[in-house]
């Protein structure tokens, strides 16, 4: 964990009030980890008191010190060390629409890498043993999926993308994740793109159809749509894990501002998303309405 | 490694005075930084407050916590508690509301797994004491006073996001003198009292906690308040009501001190929204003793030390010890002020 104050490298707007935030910092990019995130603080806002908490969507070697166009870093091997750190967000608050003015050579604070992401000794061998693995990624919850799929197509693990918005404009990075699946669904609220409906349709359509094998589930995206997603893994008798949002005071572990409900008694009742999560097995997690962050 | 920030207060960056051969001169002038408290001797009147510090390990990797002055930890019960279901914040303009309901390991795990490490440090340690009625808080002190390396305690009545917690002590007179008075009696470190700003006259809270025996008092805790989404007409946070803290309170937590620091003999330690030196010397001039800073942690965990440092470099400049800064407001003549 670091934290400094870093230069912003660029900020890509892309469909739908979605940008690619791209920032320097060696160290972190070196030592982020699958589904780990950073805390990003606004400067000289001083309304604006606390960090945004952003999974790390992708890392990257800067351009400008290998002279060419960024590559994923998978088919990148060689062209130097990795130097940047991406965030997919969209500008929905206050805190994302003044991320959304960041110009390059803009500063930000950041700390990170942060959590307990998708880390491979928790989940590596599950994969294998895993016929294939199934990611379903709601809106901005794809930010949190690429770097674990980078991960798991590396150990040679055969994925595939269950991806859901409210239309078209919402299925961001559906091109960056294509190296790493065999196939995508896509499913859009009002069907201007894919599947109409809830994503999570198109996958209980596809958990049916595969009786008798052995699937790995990682999920990230709205509440709803995790809850969905946990019962119809659970329905269909396969692992699930889920990557979870809340509100975040300190990402240190202090505040105790982001815990979620979990399976547990006493003290044991909570967690933090930020330090025992943002990943988490979903049969540890309690959902229903009660323990429902509203974010 | 020390994280920098570039929204440093213009107290630190302002540069010395010059004097004719400064360098051929005697050493610039050195302030005593130093503040005893009800017999606690503090290096530097700068503590990180309570619940917004963990229990000072977390922060090991980002700061030198041996520079602090001291570490309120997180408030402890004499049972474990598990805290109030979420969400338990939201941001607000300059703020942020929190109902996490005092979710803590109870004082014997605190003892066996978080004290030995605070007991390292330079920076004394301060253990924040809540409880449901006068028995718990003084169960919690009696496991509590077995711990070595405690400095003092601070005795949490006002928490205002429990049920029943803290907070009925802290808005009753009576009552705080009751447990304050209770507490001391079993106490066997120095008791701090953490008052409530949620009442009409903290004078009157103030004394009743000097005569129950409280050796000094901290304020403010959290102001209440509420935020609601108008889309879903629900509030923000789970608990309904919960507490603001942040710059956006720093002026009335200012305003609260200086009445108590007029209704009081004993020492009084400033808390609320200080996020810069500058904030922190207002709260030393009102009559504070010392200061905490709080939800800043959360967003700039260099702050306290850039306090401690500013509030040095503001002594040097002015050629004061940081005794004669404490209490050192200039009324207008005729201000009627109290």
């Amino acid at each position: 964990m670091y934290d400094e104050i870093a230069m912003v490298a660029g900020n890509r707007a892309l469909t739908g009030g979605h940008f690619i935030l791209s920032v320097r910092s060696s160290r972190q990019a070196q030592a982020a980890r699958p589904g780990q995130f950073a805390m990003i603080r606004l400067l000289g806002h001083s309304d604006v008191l606390l960090r945004r908490p952003m999974s790390i969507y992708d890392v990257k070697p800067d351009p400008s010190e290998t002279g060419g166009s960024v590559q994923p870093a998978a088919s990148t091997a060689g062209l130097g060390p990795l130097a940047l750190l991406e965030f997919l967000y969209k500008a929905v608050g206050r805190g994302t629409e003044l991320m959304a003015t960041l110009r390059e050579g803009d500063e930000v604070g950041l700390l990170g890498p942060l959590g307990h992401g998708f880390f491979a000794e928790d989940y590596l061998a599950e994969a294998h043993q895993s016929d294939e693995v199934l990611h379903v990624a709601g809106g901005i919850g794809i930010a949190a999926l690429l770097l674990p799929a980078r991960e798991l197509a590396q150990a040679g693990v055969r994925q595939r993308l269950f991806f859901g918005g409210r239309a078209r404009a919402d299925l961001v990075g559906v091109d960056e994740f294509a190296p790493y699946v065999t196939e995508t669904a896509l499913a859009t609220e009002d069907g201007s793109s894919g599947h109409r409906g809830y994503v999570t349709a198109a996958f209980e359509e596809y958990l049916s159809g595969r009786a008798g094998k052995r699937l790995l589930i990682l999920a990230c995206g709205p509440w709803a749509m995790l809850e969905a997603t946990v019962k119809l893994a659970e329905r269909y008798g396969q692992r699930c894990l889920v990557s979870m949002e809340n509100r975040m005071g300190c990402a240190l572990g202090v505040c105790l501002g982001c815990c979620i409900r979990v399976h547990g008694e006493g003290h044991g009742a909570y967690e933090r998303v930020c330090t025992e999560g943002p990943v988490f097995w979903a049969d540890h997690v309690v959902w229903g309405a009660d323990s429902l962050p509203k974010t | 490694m020390s994280s920098q920030n570039r929204n440093s207060e213009l107290l630190v960056s302002r540069p010395e005075p010059r004097t004719p051969n400064a360098e051929s001169r005697a050493p610039a002038f050195a302030p005593k930084m130093q503040v005893n408290i009800a017999g606690v001797e503090f290096q530097n009147p700068v503590l990180t407050a309570s619940g917004t510090f963990g229990y000072g390990q977390e922060f090991a990797q980002l700061i030198d916590l041996n520079r602090l002055g001291g570490i309120c930890v997180k408030g402890i019960s004499a049972d474990p508690m598990p805290g109030n279901p979420p969400p338990r914040i939201y941001e607000t303009e300059s703020g942020m509301l929190n109902a996490i309901g005092l979710q803590n390991v109870g004082a014997k795990r605190f003892l066996e797994e978080k004290l030995p490490f605070l007991r390292t440090l330079r920076a004394r340690c301060v253990v924040n004491v809540f409880g449901y009625s006068t028995e718990d808080y003084v169960r919690c002190l009696d496991i509590l006073n077995a711990g070595e390396g405690i400095d003092a305690y601070e005795l949490n009545i006002s928490c205002p996001n429990t049920r029943c917690g803290g907070m009925v002590y802290g808005s009753d007179p009576k009552l705080t003198e009751e447990v304050v008075a209770a507490s001391k009696r079993v106490a066997r470190f120095p008791l701090f009292v953490k008052l409530s700003p949620n009442v009409t006259d903290i004078a009157v809270f103030a004394r009743a906690a000097e005569a129950a025996g409280a050796d000094a008092l901290t304020l403010v805790n959290t102001f209440v308040g509420m935020c609601i989404d108008v889309e879903t007409r629900a509030p923000r946070i789970s608990n309904v009501t919960a507490g603001l803290s942040g710059p956006a309170i720093k002026p009335l937590a200012l305003r609260l001190v200086h009445q108590a620091a007029r209704a009081v003999r004993i020492p009084i330690i400033g808390i609320g929204g200080i996020a810069s030196a500058e904030d922190a010397i207002e709260f030393l001039i009102v009559g504070a003793q010392a200061v905490q800073v709080g939800t800043a942690n959360f967003y700039a965990p260099d702050t306290a030390l850039r306090v401690a440092d500013g509030i040095a470099a503001y002594c040097r400049r002015k050629e004061i010890d940081l005794h004669q800064l404490v209490g050192s407001l200039k009324l207008p003549q005729d201000s009627t002020a109290s």
